[in-house]
């Protein structure tokens, strides 16, 4: 028995094109895509289909530097669905200034293959 | 208990004066005001004007005290330093209807004592204000228009100089008599003294019930303004209002402000609830609506932002007839001077009122002159209206004048700071802004905010869930994003 | 203050964010020496210093990079080339013959430049422009002040969020309080479409399963304290609330995120004309406005979706810049730049048909299947296809000098 052709659309959010991309799905299959003005728009659908990542940037607590607040990222994308596990291991760092910007926060944060990296120098307090 | 000679309920312009008055006698004197600044409520909700003196009834205690404030006030604005400029106003008319009801009150202005009335033609008008509308107006060339936030403030400021104390965020809850006087029970606690003052304002007559005097009805109109760009301002260089209607009150205008802006409005509506200061689609509309008539660079785009007032009216609850100003001492409740109804012109009237109070006290007293009265009250220098030269000596004589908080307004550093460790202890964003202009402009705090309140949390050493934006209840933050370490 | 007080450079450029920066290092690179940026912060970066969301630089750099991160490789290349970057200098008048007077913790000073390079970035459109009603509590921000207090300064604004306008700033502070233990009530927005862009719709909102209301808008404003909740009503096509639909939803922050405005005052105060379609200057196609040797670009001159595209532009910008500074003066650009009701905007508005430029431009309204054209005197001179074309997102053309001729106005239209 032949499964039903279902289209599944999403909008790519890998650059600010935001190509509305569609799916054909039969099952767990991909039969085609359609819409994507590049190949990543093509792999972003294949990956939210089959297992969703997202970056994540938010900010950590400096103690001893001229900001409160170091921003950070995620160099790596991390499971959709783990996103606010990911948070919360993150938000629970605290460093000590001075931070370097590109420094590792958090390697491989929760085992996901990725390491939070500060985005932003900050000083220490002179 | 505290105890002090004199009580003074209420901060608004009506008490500092009072207050201000009172501390040229050797009086120990407490100003207790509910909220957490001064000139919250109806004082800091006008059009700013100093009036003539002209819509009123004659041998009313509005007209002559509005006569007698309006006389003296260059010289009240020199000693306080308070932004004043005597601009006139032309008060215009398109019918004849109009034209008898500006002769009228012309006469009714001269009996008065109010000076160099006259009657112009569209000429005339063209070489004051080319841009007002109108075939004729009434000019009074005695009206000015002030900041109402900086003149409340100096007159507080100076009571303080001068010994008065300021109890902030202390509410009266009730009255009773005690034995030489008064016992005050507040939100704060109880304060005792021989003479309590009513300048309640908007609680007037429930604070003169408290005191034993009832019978005196308020009634509240709500009155909505917008504030113009200063842009518009380079357009509107002197009130123009139109004439009077049959009630002796004005419609819609657009009046320039002293430091540049435009107000349009005020409407009127009654409200029954005296805190309620919702602005409203519909008065909005009508705003827009009356104010394009009054000025023609009434213009969306130039709207930075809108407020309300409410009119303190005592009025006749059996005619609804609005009534004079009350100020009394009655023989059978000692001890109390009861100010009652003070609207407009309250900010003209305020220190002919506050002398009458201390005539009243006199009357009844012996009251020592004070030696160390010191009239003059100098307010926070504005860096942006020195010459290049005096800037730079500001600068290399503190570096704080060298950093701009607010450009809009081009407010710096050293002001905010000087704000922030105002004479009365006020901490809120809105008591900075009403001291030096900052957030006043048109970004209205997009650039400052962020830096005014964290200076004042670096300066008095505030938790971030401190930090109030004015009213009461007004936290302006939840707490640290993140804690740990000081969260600074 | 005398003549020999005043500091002399080829060129002083205003504002020392990602438009300020790229254009002084494009001076240096070509061969200007002495240039002077003047930054009002602390440190410079302009706004990318609160941007902490990443997506910046896909185009510069082929990567993903948060605003700081993009924003440090301007500011390393400009200490690289030894630029003197002045921070902590507020510039409080430009005048129409390029003197600049800033100020500073050690003093007043001015800058006469042979060009001058107006950066001074936008400001957010606030509640009370918007004149929207009701009482003013504490708890209302815009979106990129909320975005200072909780990147920058560790301060959280609010627990239970409303948020006005769908465009991209409060898109990305809808994600951030909602990572921060915010609960993102719903995203209002008073026209039928968003306003910002579709990826930001995915990863701000639906990610989150937080709703966006299109078509709606805040009627009204409760709380006397602090916010205690706003009334929504349903807005007509001529973005009028309809009487009956409003509802009420309580919350104690409202989040605007409304428009920008490029901050053109110092402009203005030299004599600069401006576009009232984009607030910003009136531009030729080298970012000169109409007073030679003053030129513009970024935010301030029109309101840009990519930093990316920002740098582009002042780097253009720096390429005439430097040919004004050591020429004395740019070809006149007398041929206007004109669109039909289709374009919301177009910049440059006028150019001199001798060399390439690139036009930048926006729609008005949502247009599916279009195409761009560009012309002259009839002539067909570039155009360009686009299954969708959006006002959030700006769309640029490339006219090369080779179509182009010098006496006819250039017109842009969709069709």
């Amino acid at each position: 028995m032949s499964m039903e052709i279902v289209n599944k659309t999403f909008t790519c959010i890998v650059c600010p094109r935001g190509c509305t991309v569609t799916a054909a799905c039969r099952g767990d299959e991909i039969t085609a895509v359609t819409g994507n003005t590049c190949a990543k728009g093509e792999a972003y659908v294949r990956q939210e289909l089959t297992a969703p990542q997202r970056t994540i940037a938010t900010s950590v607590r400096v103690t001893g530097g001229q900001a409160p607040l170091c921003s950070v990222r995620t160099a790596q994308p991390v499971p959709k669905a783990r996103i606010f596990d990911v948070i919360r291991a993150i938000h629970s760092v605290t460093l000590q200034a001075p931070v370097q910007q590109g420094e590792v926060v958090l390697e491989n944060v929760l085992g996901l293959s990725s390491n939070v990296i500060a985005t932003k120098d900050v000083d220490a307090i002179k | 208990m505290k105890q002090y000679d004199v009580i003074v309920i209420g901060g608004g312009v009506v008490g500092s004066a009072v207050a201000r008055e009172l501390t040229r006698y050797r009086l120990r004197i407490a100003v207790l005001e509910k909220e957490s600044d001064v000139c919250t409520q109806t004082s800091g909700r006008n059009t700013g004007m100093l009036h003539g003196g002209f819509l009123y009834k004659t041998g009313s205690l509005k007209a002559e005290c509005c006569v007698e404030g309006n006389a003296e006030f260059d010289t009240v604005a020199r000693e306080l330093d308070v932004p004043f400029r005597r601009t006139g106003k032309l008060i215009v008319g398109f019918t004849p209807e109009h034209r008898e009801r500006l002769e009228r009150f012309k006469a009714r202005g001269e009996a008065n004592g109010v000076k160099g009335l006259e009657i112009i033609d569209r000429a005339r008008m063209n070489e004051i204000d080319p841009s007002a509308g109108g075939n004729f107006a009434m000019y009074c060339p005695s009206s000015g228009i002030l900041d109402p936030f900086q003149y409340t403030i100096a007159l507080a400021e100076n009571a303080v100089k001068n010994g008065a104390e300021y109890h902030l965020y202390t509410e009266v809850t009730g009255a009773e008599t005690a034995p030489g006087g008064h016992i005050l029970h507040t939100s704060r606690g109880e304060y005792a003294a021989r003479w309590v003052i009513n300048c309640a304002g908007l609680n007037s007559a429930k604070i003169s019930a408290m005191l034993g005097i009832p019978g005196h009805t308020l009634r509240g109109f709500k009155g909505q303004y917008f504030v113009l760009d200063k842009k518009a301002g380079a357009f509107a260089k002197i009130p123009v209002y139109p004439a009077p209607n049959a009630n002796n009150t004005f419609d819609t205008h657009a009046t320039p402000t002293v430091d540049g802006n435009v107000l349009v409005g005020p409407d009127s509506e009654v409200t029954e609830d005296f805190a309620d200061y919702e602005t409203t689609q519909r008065s909005m509309d009508g705003l827009i609506e009356s104010g394009s008539r009054m000025f023609s660079h009434m213009k969306r785009e130039y709207i930075i932002r809108s407020f309300a007032g409410i009119r303190p009216k005592r009025i006749d609850p059996e005619t609804g007839e609005v009534l004079d100003f009350a100020l009394e001492c009655r023989p059978d409740v000692p001890g109390v001077i009861n100010l009652v109804g003070i609207e407009s012109p309250g900010l003209t009237s305020a220190l002919p009122l506050a002398r009458r109070v201390a005539a009243m006290l006199a009357a009844r007293e012996t009251l020592a002159p004070n030696p160390d009265f010191d009239p003059v009250r100098r307010g926070i220098k504005r860096f942006s209206e020195q010459s290049a030269e005096e800037q730079e000596r500001m600068i290399a004589q503190d570096p704080n004048y060298g950093e701009i908080v607010c450009r809009c307004e081009c407010v710096t550093q050293a002001e905010i700071l000087q704000a922030i460790h105002n004479p009365l202890g006020v901490h809120t964003v809105n008591g900075i802004k009403c001291r030096t202009r900052a957030s006043m402009g048109r970004c209205q705090g997009g650039y400052c905010e962020t830096r005014i309140t964290a200076l004042l949390r670096s300066e008095l050493g505030e938790e971030i869930t401190q930090v109030e934006l004015g009213p009461s209840g007004s936290q302006m933050f939840t707490g640290p994003v993140r804690e740990g370490g000081n969260a600074e | 203050m005398n003549e020999a007080m005043v500091l002399q450079r080829d060129a002083v450029v205003i504002g020392g964010g990602p438009a300020g920066l790229a254009a002084a290092i494009r001076l240096r690179e070509k061969g200007i020496e002495s240039v002077l940026v003047l930054e009002r912060e602390r440190t410079a970066g302009g706004i990318l210093r609160q941007c902490i969301h990443d997506g910046f630089g896909l185009t510069r750099f082929g990567e993903s990079l948060s605003g700081p991160e993009y924003a440090e490789r301007f500011v390393s290349r400009a200490a690289e080339l030894g630029i003197e970057v002045r921070t902590d200098c507020t510039v409080l008048h430009v005048s129409g013959e390029h003197t600049v007077t800033a100020v500073c913790p050690a003093g007043l000073f001015r800058v006469r430049a042979k060009a001058v390079v107006l950066a001074m970035g936008c400001r957010e459109r606030t509640r009370g422009a918007l004149a929207i009603p009701g009482s003013r509590p504490a708890g209302i921000y815009t979106a990129g002040v909320a975005q200072s207090y909780i990147n920058l300064q560790n301060v959280m604004v609010g627990r239970e969020v409303v948020i006005l306008g769908s465009g991209d700033i409060g898109l990305i502070m809808a994600r951030r309080l909602t990572l921060e233990g915010a609960h993102v009530v719903g995203v209002f927005e008073v026209q039928p479409y968003p306003s910002g862009l579709a990826r930001n719709i995915q990863q701000c909102l639906n990610d989150y399963d937080i709703p966006l209301y299109l078509s709606h808008t805040v009627v009204d404003v409760h709380g006397r304290g602090r916010v205690t909740g706003v009334t929504v009503a349903e807005c007509d096509a001529a973005f009028r609330p309809i009487a009956g639909t409003e509802r009420e939803y309580p919350c104690d922050t409202l989040v605007l995120s409304v428009g920008l405005i490029p901050e053109n005052e110092l402009s203005l105060g030299a004599g600069v004309e401006l576009d009232p379609r984009t607030k910003g200057a009136l531009v030729d196609e080298n970012c000169q406005t109409g007073i030679p040797g003053i030129f513009a670009a970024g935010n301030v001159l029109h309101v840009h979706d990519l930093v990316d595209f920002v740098s582009l532009e002042a780097e253009a910008l720096a390429e005439a810049a430097a040919s004004y500074i050591r020429d004395g003066a740019l070809a006149p650009c007398p041929l206007a730049v004109e669109t039909d009701g289709s374009i919301g905007h177009v910049i440059p508005q006028r150019v001199s048909g001798t060399k390439s430029f690139t036009l930048w431009l926006r729609v008005r309204k949502p247009l599916p299947g279009c195409r761009i054209c560009v012309r002259q005197n009839g002539r067909l001179l570039a155009q360009k296809s686009l299954p969708k074309a959006l006002p959030a997102e700006m769309i640029q053309l490339r006219i090369s000098v080779e179509e182009l001729d010098q006496e006819h106005s250039v017109e842009v239209t969709t069709e």
